[in-house]
């Protein structure tokens, strides 16, 4: 492909040998090894008891299940993968289950595997709720579903919390049935129990795999039967892969085993056609001229310590290149053209507190967007819009409004990164969760919150609040990013040396959708 | 000299005599049956002429057609090759008829050779030593029960009509006798059209040299030395050699002199080759064997000892001229020595193999005469040789030397041959002693045989899959990067690998070809792979080249060193298809057809039962009752046509029953 005109190539101001960067890098590095043992942690799923018994059954753990199940060698976006961390005295890592995108027979999809050696599979609040994020993530990109099922259903003691709310349970089976009649296909592969509410899984599927003498589908269990009508069966008789394959029809295939099941997986995805093309020209990718493996060294944990936000842009750009917009203009937001493994993207860049100048160069490049069709993708590092007389007096709140406006209101898909602080109105700005970015996601040394811990313990002494230590506590602790991928107000943190390439992975996934009609809200002038 | 020659004969030895041809100017013409249009000796030819379906009775056998393609073509004389109509006097009488010069001895010497009986009383009135045997042909059963009994344990079973060892039986005790006349019968009907057996003594430990004679229309004769063959299996030779480790200059001469006097007794003229036995024990008695009236496939050794070409020797006396030297101007020179590369899997008892030849990258430091070309499908209707790779050196280790390095180099992915085995072979301490005899191969043949499965053969296949993940063109989308990203820490991708006979290997991957970790079984190893135009793969510190290729269904094939390795990734079973409990289908070892079938539907089997006989490339193959049960969907019938793998029947096993 011809490559006609080159942005101008960033360079790199910083020396990785100083002192400075030494201390930058040595604390990205201590960040990233406890977020990867938090990882690896969560990744093993149940306590090791649990997974013994799993595998002595023959069957694959669901980490396995995924991995077989994606085309070898294929990358795969995995979502909130420490969801619930911290959370219900630790039993549930992960939230009992594994969701994300993956590549299958040549198709991106979206796969939810249950893990039955946490609790049984079942679904605890945040397990719904990385359910639900999964099948949005499929709605928003158009991505066929794949359900890998072997749960108990809801977790009873937290009835109240999983049951009989809009985003509850329910919900699932509501997204399944709608997904499917807006075209996104549903697959769901039996691969153990599949109870009580959950056998809507594969009953609301398009299509559904079953393992023989493993998967169980049944809408109560045997000790359930008894009890209401004194039958006495065995979980295989009363929704076993014979019963629903031959006689019951619940399920369209009967499988062997695991594999088998994920080989007729892979065949159904192959019979769903190619994806559509994507909604902007992609050209090839070229690595960043400036080392990426610099970037611990280029950008201080502190989000208090000022830096320049290109030394990020120039390390996850393809060639470095990046074709900035307004660059003298409003110059705590640095905007501008670039491309992502050759998807094109306009990055929008926080470069120090955002001005009413900033807003309004925001909204501007947000309109070129959605005018070309560009993805955005949104680096955010913001304490906030400024404060004050002068500027209240000058319209700083209609003019982020206007900013706010253009970010929810656009065609084009958005991506979030955040990279420092997150705090306050410059959230919305900067197209936080509320925003329905298609991804978002932190990296270890960002925070999170309404107002950073000094602020909150100072106006909340204002208001006779004295204890201005436990304020800043709870406030660091539940900024941190930890606490916020546990409740799913992101898609996962990641090693900041990752992001190119999650980046780059979220835009495949997001170029799956085609763009909407254009349709802004009215920009107060 | 004759201006146009037909070669009635396929493979190698057509692609040989077309060569010669050329050199001499002489205008080639080739047959082909269905199965070898586009075949190498029709594309060598000047001109083919199709004969027939591929059924050999149909084409190479049809004395009408060829006769026919023949005077179609205004060949004056017709070069037969070996094997097929080669020793065939009906033919040979066809050609006088018709006026076309048959390259080859007399009609009457055929028949006089050809029939062992007639040929040993023939040459014994000439004072040439023969094995004690049985006289008088057309035995019944009962009446070779009777000439065993004269000759003594053990003998040998002999098709009358046959050559080159097939059809042979050795029966070593009385008790065995009934089922291997049984056997022999049915083999030289179905290969010869006459099932006529004689017996003769088995000379034990020996070991199998024959004299090359030449013979003019004038009255000249002359040998050019001996071969040795003694590196036999089942009869069949596998490596040939010139001279003999064996015979002192005088036992050559007293040899050489008793093959000429064979000759002379029967009128011979032309190329011929007579046969004689040698008990290692005893290396100055010599018995003669038998006379084959024709080339012989090793004649190249000869050639490659002599300076001479054999075929042109044969076609000058069959034009007329008297031979162009004399046994004084025969001189040997060096040592030569020849493998014939088959389409067999030693590992499987030399199963036939067969298949489409993905690569033939014959060795270019030796002679090869092959019949094989890439994009060629090598089937189950002809003779398995694939080719013969000659090597010369001054002495015998050269030689050996030689051709063990360029077996090494060659190439050939597609379908499994004996490479492996001849290099095992060669390799042999008392084969590189010229300690030879004829049941050397016998003895030796599960050291031999015994493939392994090299760790780096693994790497590399597995290599060659991370390689076929690496995107190719401009656009390269990240979902596209092979290596298993993921957060935190990249994923192992785990693949089952099966080569046939050995046990599944799981192979454990992460990263991509150019840098990657394997896991294979307990083996921890880095790995490098590159492609550009062979496969380069580094392990553990040792760099090998490798040829590769992937067959239709997704087998790599994968060289190195001459031999040739089937890599297969082991899919998930499909429930449905697979048979529930114990027993199951009896398959069809190979493409073949069925020549008995000794079960019917429903019968009740004993495990190791005999149910059918497939039989390929002249080859029986008794298939067993693997446990006990009833014979289930019998899909087997006598004369039927099956595939490699083909079900021909069911064995229930009698817990199956419900």
């Amino acid at each position: 492909m011809q490559r006609t005109t080159a942005a101008p190539v960033l360079r790199s101001t910083i020396d990785p040998g100083d002192e400075q960067a030494a201390r930058n890098a040595e604390s990205h590095r201590s960040l990233v090894a406890d977020l990867n043992s938090q990882l690896a942690t969560a990744r093993l799923g149940g306590p090791e008891r649990s997974r013994a018994r799993h595998v002595e059954r023959g069957k694959m753990l669901p980490r396995d299940r995924v991995d077989s199940l994606v085309d070898p060698g294929s990358p795969f976006l995995e979502l909130s993968p420490l969801a619930a961390h911290g959370l219900y005295d630790g039993d549930a890592p992960g939230a009992g289950m594994i969701t994300g995108v993956g590549r299958v027979s040549g198709r991106e999809c979206v796969i939810v595997a249950n893990d039955a050696t946490v609790k049984g599979g079942t679904y605890y609040p945040m397990t719904v709720k990385k359910h639900l994020r999964a099948q949005e993530v499929a709605l928003h990109n158009r991505l066929p579903c794949v359900y890998l099922v072997d749960s108990g259903g809801a977790f009873l003691p937290r009835q109240d919390e999983v049951f009989p709310d809009r985003e509850h349970f329910g919900r699932i089976f509501y997204n399944q049935a709608t997904m499917s009649g807006l075209g996104i296909p549903q697959i769901a592969a039996v691969l153990g129990s599949c109870t009580a509410g959950g056998a809507y899984v594969p009953a609301m599927s398009d299509e559904a795999v079953i393992v023989k003498n493993q998967g169980t589908i049944f809408l109560g269990g045997p000790p359930l039967v008894k009890a209401a009508t004194g039958e006495v069966v065995t979980a295989e008789e009363l929704g076993g892969g014979d019963l629903h394959s031959k006689v019951s029809g619940v399920t369209d295939h009967l499988a062997n085993d695991d594999a088998d099941a994920l080989r007729r997986v892979r065949a159904i995805v192959a019979t769903l056609g190619p994806r559509v093309a994507p909604p902007w020209e992609r050209r090839p990718t070229i690595e960043p001229v400036v080392d990426p493996s610099e970037l611990y060294g280029a950008v201080p944990t502190d989000s208090k310590v000022p830096y320049d936000v290109r030394e990020v842009i120039a390390r996850i750009v393809d060639g470095s290149e990046f074709g900035e917009f307004k660059s003298e203009y409003g110059t705590t937001l640095v905007t501008g053209f670039a491309h992502i493994h050759g998807h094109p993207v306009g990055i929008i860049a926080n470069n120090g507190i955002l001005f009413s100048e900033s807003a309004l160069k925001g909204a501007h490049f947000i309109e070129l967007c959605d005018q070309r069709g560009i993805p955005l993708v949104f680096l955010q590092n913001i304490s906030g819009f400024m404060v004050g007389a002068a500027y209240e007096a000058g319209g700083i709140a209609k003019n982020g409004a206007k900013l706010v406006t253009a970010v929810a209101s656009t065609r084009v898909p958005k991506l979030t990164v955040v990279i420092g602080g997150s705090f306050g109105a410059g959230n919305y700005a900067m197209c936080g969760r509320a925003y329905s970015p298609r991804f978002l996601f932190m990296w270890p040394n960002a925070r999170i919150s309404v107002m950073g811990g000094e602020q909150a313990a100072m106006v909340l002494g204002s208001v006779g609040n004295t204890d201005e230590d436990a304020i800043r506590a709870q406030y660091e602790s539940q900024g941190h990013p930890y606490y916020s991928t546990a409740r799913l107000w992101d898609d996962g943190v990641i090693d900041p040396a990752d992001t190119r390439t999650v980046l780059g992975l979220s835009l495949s996934v997001a170029a799956n959708a085609p763009l909407a009609d254009k349709a802004f809200g009215v920009f107060r002038m | 000299m004759f201006s146009t020659v037909l070669v009635a004969n396929r493979g190698e030895i057509a692609v040989r005599v077309i060569r010669t041809l050329r050199s001499l100017g002489i205008r080639s013409v080739a047959v082909y049956s269905d199965a070898d249009a586009g075949a190498p000796h029709v594309v060598a030819a000047d001109v083919a002429v199709r004969l027939g379906p591929a059924a050999a009775s149909e084409s190479y056998l049809s004395i009408e057609k060829v006769i026919e393609a023949a005077k179609a073509t205004g060949a004056e004389a017709i070069h037969p090759g070996y094997g097929f109509l080669s020793e065939n006097t009906a033919f040979a009488a066809a050609c006088e008829k018709a006026g076309i010069t048959f390259v080859g001895p007399p009609a009457s010497a055929i028949e006089a050779m050809g029939d062992k009986i007639r040929a040993k009383q023939t040459v014994a009135k000439a004072g040439v030593p023969v094995v004690p045997g049985s006289d008088g042909s057309g035995l019944s059963d009962e009446e070779l029960g009777l000439a065993v009994e004269q000759v003594g344990y053990p003998v040998l079973l002999k098709p009358s009509a046959g050559g080159g060892g097939k059809g042979m039986v050795e029966v070593h005790r009385a008790d065995d006798l009934a089922e291997a006349i049984a056997g022999a019968r049915r083999v030289a009907r179905g290969s010869f059209g006459d099932d006529t057996l004689l017996v003769e003594r088995l000379v034990t430990t020996p070991r199998h040299i024959e004299i090359q004679v030449l013979a003019d229309a004038h009255g000249g004769v002359i040998h050019l030395g001996e071969r040795e063959c003694s590196l036999q299996r089942r009869h069949q030779k596998i490596v040939e050699e010139a001279p003999s480790p064996l015979l002192t200059p005088e036992q050559r001469e007293a040899m050489g002199r008793a093959a000429c006097d064979a000759a002379r007794s029967c009128g011979y003229e032309g190329a011929g080759t007579v046969e004689f036995i040698v008990g290692s024990d005893r290396p100055d008695e010599f018995f003669f064997m038998e006379m084959n009236t024709r080339l012989q496939v090793e004649h190249p050794v000869t050639e490659e000892v002599t300076g001479l070409d054999l075929v042109e020797l044969q076609l000058r006396v069959a034009a007329g001229e008297p031979l162009p030297l004399t046994q004084a101007d025969v001189a040997l020179r060096g040592h030569a020595i020849e493998v014939r590369v088959y389409a067999e899997d030693p590992a499987a008892g030399f199963l036939p193999t067969g298949g489409r030849v993905l690569a033939w990258e014959p060795p270019t430091t030796v002679r090869v005469d092959a019949g094989i070309a890439e994009g060629g499908t090598v089937g189950s209707d002809y003779d398995p040789m694939l080719a013969k790779v000659i090597a010369h050196g001054a002495d015998r280790d050269e030689a050996i030397r030689r051709l063990d390095a360029a077996l090494g180099r060659t190439v050939l992915l597609g379908l499994g041959s004996n490479i492996g085995f001849l290099r095992a072979l060669l390799a042999d301490p008392d084969v590189r002693a010229g300690n030879l005899d004829t049941g050397l191969v016998g003895r030796k043949l599960d050291e031999l045989t015994a493939q392994d499965l090299p760790s780096d053969v693994l790497g590399a296949a597995t290599g060659v899959a991370l390689l076929d993940l690496e995107p190719a063109g401009d656009l390269v989308d990240p979902f596209d990067i092979p290596g298993g990203w993921r957060l935190g820490e990249d994923a192992w991708t785990t693949r089952t690998l099966v080569v046939s006979g050995h046990d599944p290997v799981e192979v454990r991957t992460r990263g991509r070809a150019a840098n990657a970790e394997l896991l294979i079984g307990e083996e921890r190893v880095r790995t490098s792979t590159a492609v550009s135009g062979t496969v380069s793969h580094s392990q553990g510190g040792t760099t090998r080249g490798y040829a590769t290729a992937r067959a239709q269904d997704g087998t790599l094939w994968i060289a190195r060193d001459g031999q040739a390795w089937a890599v297969r990734e082991q899919e998930a079973l499909d429930a449905s298809a697979q048979a529930d409990g114990a027993g199951g289908p009896v398959l069809s070892p190979m493409p073949g057809t069925v020549t008995v079938v000794e079960v019917t539907e429903g019968q009740q089997v004993t495990a190791g039962q005999r149910l059918v006989v497939v039989e390929a490339m002249k080859m029986e193959h008794v298939l067993t009752a693997p446990v006990d049960g009833t014979v289930r969907e019998l899909r087997a019938r006598s004369g039927g046509t099956v595939a490699k793998d083909a079900v021909l029947l069911i064995v229930e096993g009698e817990a199956d029953g419900s």
